[in-house]
């Protein structure tokens, strides 16, 4: 047996982890040091969207490979043939990055380079004693992009694991260091739901092992559940791919000589909890309560990575096993559907609810996660590809709306009010232009051409399962969806009343003041790349549908 | 490439009129009025030559940027560019409505034109929806803060959401529609959908699809039960806002209608056009009933829409080539006549600062002559008189009606015919009714002494305003409301306004002598359509 490694095809994973000993060794040299780590941790994140590039053009089901092992000795790391049906290849990867892997790494490292010039630090601390956080801010924001961009490549149980916990307990600690009470709520609540998660992402893990006998998270392990090898209590039983269907709808061949019906039932079983375990994670209903309170406890910028890279996180994870599982043409998954009908519902309900602009955001996106597994009813290469480029739409929407919210923080500390948007389409056109676009792409409306193609695109495989009832709720929650985000807007896009303008301007204009520019010009850098992408994606859908394939 | 620009004008002009922070000045109203006319003449261009544009757009959902024009999309393709063209210029000619900016309101103007010509001229089902959405968001701020200021925030609030709700629910049900079809026809090609005329789908399935679509066109159209986000609509918007409604949007459900559900799913809607039929008619009764009690002139001819729009419905049920002719006539018909009046009656309400008919007013013969003949014009073509253009759209489709095609439910389809027709006795009831009040003032015939004061009243304001026509718009409004209270006396249309009316009049008269010009344009294709030999671009 011999393992190849390939760094060439690491790099995505290797660049994030280099910024991350930087900022240390930094921090070593020349402790408090505040901006350093940031640009450290901003640029290694524009370097991972760069080092993803190169896997962003495999078409066809190829993919960037590497630690392969194989049976046979020198075999070749990245051959770029390890097919996602390649169930006769004598290698399994344990690293493999084909075109929707790349993106979703590519989309969770761009939204952590905006989130990162988002939390963008001012030269002076506020009182000369207080420790600086920064550096270990910077650390945890690498640490946690790693641990996404790894989760969406790993093809064993055991990198998927440290690499999903990896994603989401740095978000923790993030979430508790941004100093305000509610924050400590927030994340002691982020974390018992995460241990939790863990449990049943462990449990899951565990099953998926026990049906399988395999700890690999690939095709060809999904579909040796019959055969269970290396597993004691399960006798041998010679099926083939063929066969599988057969045993998985219960009508056991004759060469079947053991519960293989057991088997499959177990993987159900396992695959089931890894969905809830994940569910945690994207903050479906009934895994969702953390969210508001962990949102509106974190910074701004700490809820936008909460709400975008974390969600990446969890979603490329879910869609590992998936994809596995996907081989064994398994019927829809009816638990999908009835998470997907009850996050939306909720969470819209919810969301219209709303006054903080945060905890808005945080119950649309439990209703989003909704939209996001949806398409995944589908257990197929239609509704995974589906799902990955709804979830890109939302993430993209969300990070512009985010990306607004942080940069009026920044002029007027009531910007988290409803109503401190009163009327910005008045004050600040280019800000409200980028505000209604994103809501209206959340909303799935035009402007936003990409949410309204996102819906189309996550309909479509609820379609093709032939699933009414769950393309009705969609549609009324498309409706109820676009009362909570025209909530919103009504407020941007009415003149504001001469009195209230008044009384907004000096405000502004003493906390501008007081501010530095510098942190905000980069905020505004940051929300300026996000709405340009936004721009683009939605003249263009095209180039976001064509990277998934 | 004419197509392609006629559709990027309007979208540069609104981009521009929006981004640009200013408020009303010359060079906004340039852009505004050029960019309009130049795609009015684009729209005969293209429509006359047949223009046609296939690019691929979202090549990984098969979704193409095919646009082009037929006998069925032609007429209102030209109404709804020329009809932009009036809005544009009596909003230019008269005061902005209060709420924003006015290089917004125009811009919002021209995003619905953009919205509007897409959907006419979409031949890929995708495509179709996603243009279908385009007018939603303009359409919702020209309501929300465009709307009538004399009214509390909240109702219009309640309009505005209530219309993009109600709108929103409907598109997105047509969207699961249209995922089903396309799914199971394997082509979004409306062209190619047409073809198929529904082969290949069982009839069960194909019932269901039609009823989804049929179900979320039908608030737009907007059919009975579904057509209450309409009167508060209208009652709210703005003039222009109100016009493009009812004479655009409108219009939209009902093409929305010929092009996804007649063309390609016939059996389907064969199974559902008793059904389509009974809410076509109880629309007609419904909307005609309300006209003869509702007391505010806007809801009234909202309600008279619905009525309208019933005719539209009923002819679609028939399923004859007559029927959609006289669905596709009535369509037009009620796009002209509707424009035509809520044109008249925004005038007349912002002059009179609300349009409640209970107030006493003098009648419009005394006061503003020329109002009061473009009134009439629009409300005998609104009781269905012959010699104008309603006329043909409802008689046309009672005759469909009564003899249907052979798969259709005969006996109810008579039923629902005669009860049509009382409809039409229900629609001279409340159009001679409008007629009483407003324009020979019959109501304050009991105060006599308000006539005198308010005819010298309306002298007074006449004479004010007769130096400067344009500039002193807002002085005119100001004397106008000021009369209002005394009396309700209105400044009579001039300029601009009254070339815009005059020209709408004189094309429902046009139009009702000469139905042929309509009818020649979309026969063939009407035929082709319903007997699935495709329709060729």
């Amino acid at each position: 047996m011999s393992v190849s490694v390939d760094v060439a095809v690491l790099w995505p994973a290797l660049v994030p982890i280099a910024g991350l000993v930087l900022v240390l060794v930094a921090d070593l040299v020349v402790p408090r040091l505040r901006r350093v780590p940031y640009a450290i941790a901003g640029v290694a994140s524009i370097a991972t969207v760069v080092a993803t590039i190169p896997g962003l053009g495999l078409g066809g089901g190829s993919a960037r490979s590497t630690f392969c092992i194989s049976a046979a000795a020198g075999a070749s790391g990245a051959s770029g043939a390890a097919g996602a049906v390649a169930a006769d290849l004598p290698q399994t990867c344990l690293w493999q990055a084909d075109a929707l892997t790349s993106t979703l790494q590519l989309a969770a490292a761009l939204a952590a380079a905006v989130c990162i010039a988002l939390a963008w630090p001012g030269a002076s601390r506020r009182r000369p004693a207080d420790a600086t956080s920064e550096p270990v801010e910077a650390v945890l924001l690498l640490a946690a992009l790693t641990g996404t961009v790894v989760v969406a490549a790993s093809r064993d149980v055991g990198t998927w694991l440290v690499a999903l916990e990896l994603a989401t307990l740095p978000v923790i600690a993030l979430v508790a260091l941004s100093g305000r009470r509610s924050a400590v709520a927030g994340a002691t609540q982020l974390l018992v739901t995460s241990l939790v998660s863990f449990a049943l992402l462990v449990l899951g893990v565990a099953l998926w092992f026990a049906a399988t006998g395999s700890p690999f998270l690939t095709p060809d392990a999904a579909l040796s559940s019959g055969r269970a090898q290396g597993v004691g209590w399960f006798s041998y039983a010679p099926l083939g791919p063929g066969e599988t269907a057969t045993t998985m709808s219960g009508a056991a061949g004759a060469t079947v000589v053991a519960w293989p019906s057991v088997s499959a039932g177990v993987l159900s079983l396992g695959v089931v909890l890894l969905l809830a375990g994940v569910g945690f994670k994207l903050s479906l209903v009934p895994f969702h309560a953390w969210t508001p309170t962990a949102y509106s406890g974190a910074s701004t910028p700490i809820a936008a990575f909460l709400a975008t890279v974390s969600k990446v996180a969890a979603l490329a994870a879910l869609l590992v096993v998936l994809r596995a599982v996907a081989a064994l043409g398994t019927p829809a998954l009816i638990t999908i559907g009835v998470l997907a009908a009850l996050s939306m519902t909720l969470g819209n309900l919810m969301a219209l609810r709303q006054d903080d602009v945060v905890r808005l955001l945080a119950w649309s996106t439990v209703a989003q996660a909704g939209w996001v597994v949806m398409p995944l009813v589908s257990v197929s290469a239609l509704g995974i590809g589906a799902s990955a480029t709804y979830l890109l739409a939302y993430v993209i929407g969300t990070l512009v709306a985010f990306a607004v919210v942080a940069v009026t923080l920044r002029e007027r500390p009531d910007g988290r009010d409803l109503t401190a948007y009163d009327g910005l389409w008045h004050r600040k056109p280019w800000r409200a232009g980028a505000l209604v676009l994103a809501l209206t792409s959340l909303a799935g409306l035009p402007p936003g051409i990409i949410g309204l193609v996102g819906k189309v695109v996550a309909l479509r495989p609820v379609i093709a399962e032939g699933w009414v009832w769950l393309a009705v709720v969609a549609a009324v929650n498309a409706v109820i969806g676009v009362a909570v985000y025209l909530r919103w807007l009504r407020g941007v896009i009415t003149a504001p009343e001469p009195t209230s303008a008044d009384e907004a301007l000096p405000v502004t204009a003493t906390t501008a003041a007081t501010l530095a520019t510098e942190q905000r010009r980069v905020a505004l850098a940051g929300l300026v790349v996000a709405a340009a992408v936004l721009v683009v994606v939605s003249v263009q859908p095209d180039l976001l549908l064509r990277l998934l394939g | 490439m004419a197509l392609t620009l006629m559709l990027l004008l309007p979208l540069l002009g609104a981009v521009a009129l929006i981004a640009i922070p200013g408020d009303e000045s010359r060079v906004e109203r340039g852009i505004a009025l050029g960019t309009t006319v130049l795609t009015a003449l684009l729209a005969v261009v293209v429509v006359t030559g047949r223009h046609e544009i296939d690019a691929p757009w979202i090549r990984s959902l098969g979704i193409r940027w095919h646009f082009g024009v037929d006998g069925i999309s032609a007429a209102l393709v030209i109404l709804t560019a020329l009809l932009t063209v009036a809005v544009v210029v009596h909003t230019l000619a008269g005061r902005f409505p209060a709420g924003g900016s006015g290089s917004t309101f125009l811009g919002c103007i021209l995003l619905v034109e953009t919205g509007a010509l897409a959907t006419f001229l979409a031949r890929d089902a995708i495509l179709f929806f996603i243009a279908f959405e385009v007018v939603l968001v303009p359409m919702w701020v020209l309501i929300r803060s465009f709307g009538d200021d004399h009214v509390p925030d909240e109702r219009r609030s309640d309009a505005a959401g209530r219309f993009v709700l109600f709108t929103v629910l409907g598109s997105t049900l047509m969207l699961v529609g249209i995922l089903f079809l396309v799914h199971h026809q394997g082509t979004s090609d409306l062209t190619e959908l047409a073809r198929l005329h529904g082969d290949g789908i069982s009839r069960s399935l194909e019932t269901a699809i039609a009823g989804m679509l049929l179900l979320g066109l039908g608030i737009k159209v907007p059919l009975w039960p579904v057509h209450t986000w309409l009167p508060p609509a209208h009652t709210v918007a703005p003039t222009a806002g109100s016009v493009l409604l009812a004479a655009v949007l409108l219009k939209m459900g009902t093409y929305g209608i010929v092009r996804l559900v007649v063309a390609t799913v016939p059996n389907g809607l064969a199974a559902l056009s008793p059904v389509l039929a009974i809410l076509g008619v109880v629309g007609i009764l419904w909307g005609g009933l309300a006209c003869l009690v509702e007391r505010d002139l806007k809801r009234l001819i909202a309600y008279s829409s619905v009525a309208h729009m019933g005719f539209v419905v009923l002819a679609l049920a028939s399923g004859s080539d007559t029927g959609l002719q006289a669905a596709l006539l009535g369509n037009i018909a009620h796009g002209v006549v509707a424009a035509l009046l809520f044109f008249v009656v925004g005038d007349l309400k912002e002059q009179w600062g609300s349009a409640d008919l209970s107030t006493v007013r003098a009648g419009l013969r005394d006061t503003s002559p020329r109002l009061g003949v473009v009134l009439l014009v629009g409300l005998a073509a609104a009781l269905g008189l012959p010699g104008l253009v309603s006329f043909w759209g409802e008689f046309l489709a009672l005759y469909a009606a009564w003899s249907p095609a052979p798969d259709r439910p005969v006996a109810l389809l008579r039923v629902c015919v005669v009860l049509g027709a009382v409809g039409l006795a229900l629609a001279a009831a409340y159009s001679l009714r409008v007629a009483r009040l407003v324009w020979s003032g019959e109501a304050s015939g009991a105060a006599a002494e308000v006539p005198a004061s308010s005819t010298a009243a309306g002298e007074a304001g006449r004479a004010s305003t007769t130096g400067a026509p344009t500039v002193g718009a807002p002085a005119e409004g100001v004397a106008a409301e000021g009369v209002a209270s005394a009396g309700g006396a209105v400044v009579d249309a001039r300029g601009a306004r009254w070339a815009v009316v005059l020209t709408l009049a004189v094309a429902v008269v046009v139009l009702g002598v000469l139905p042929q010009l309509l009818l020649g344009v979309s026969g063939p294709d009407a035929v082709r359509l319903i007997t699935g030999a495709g329709v060729l671009p």
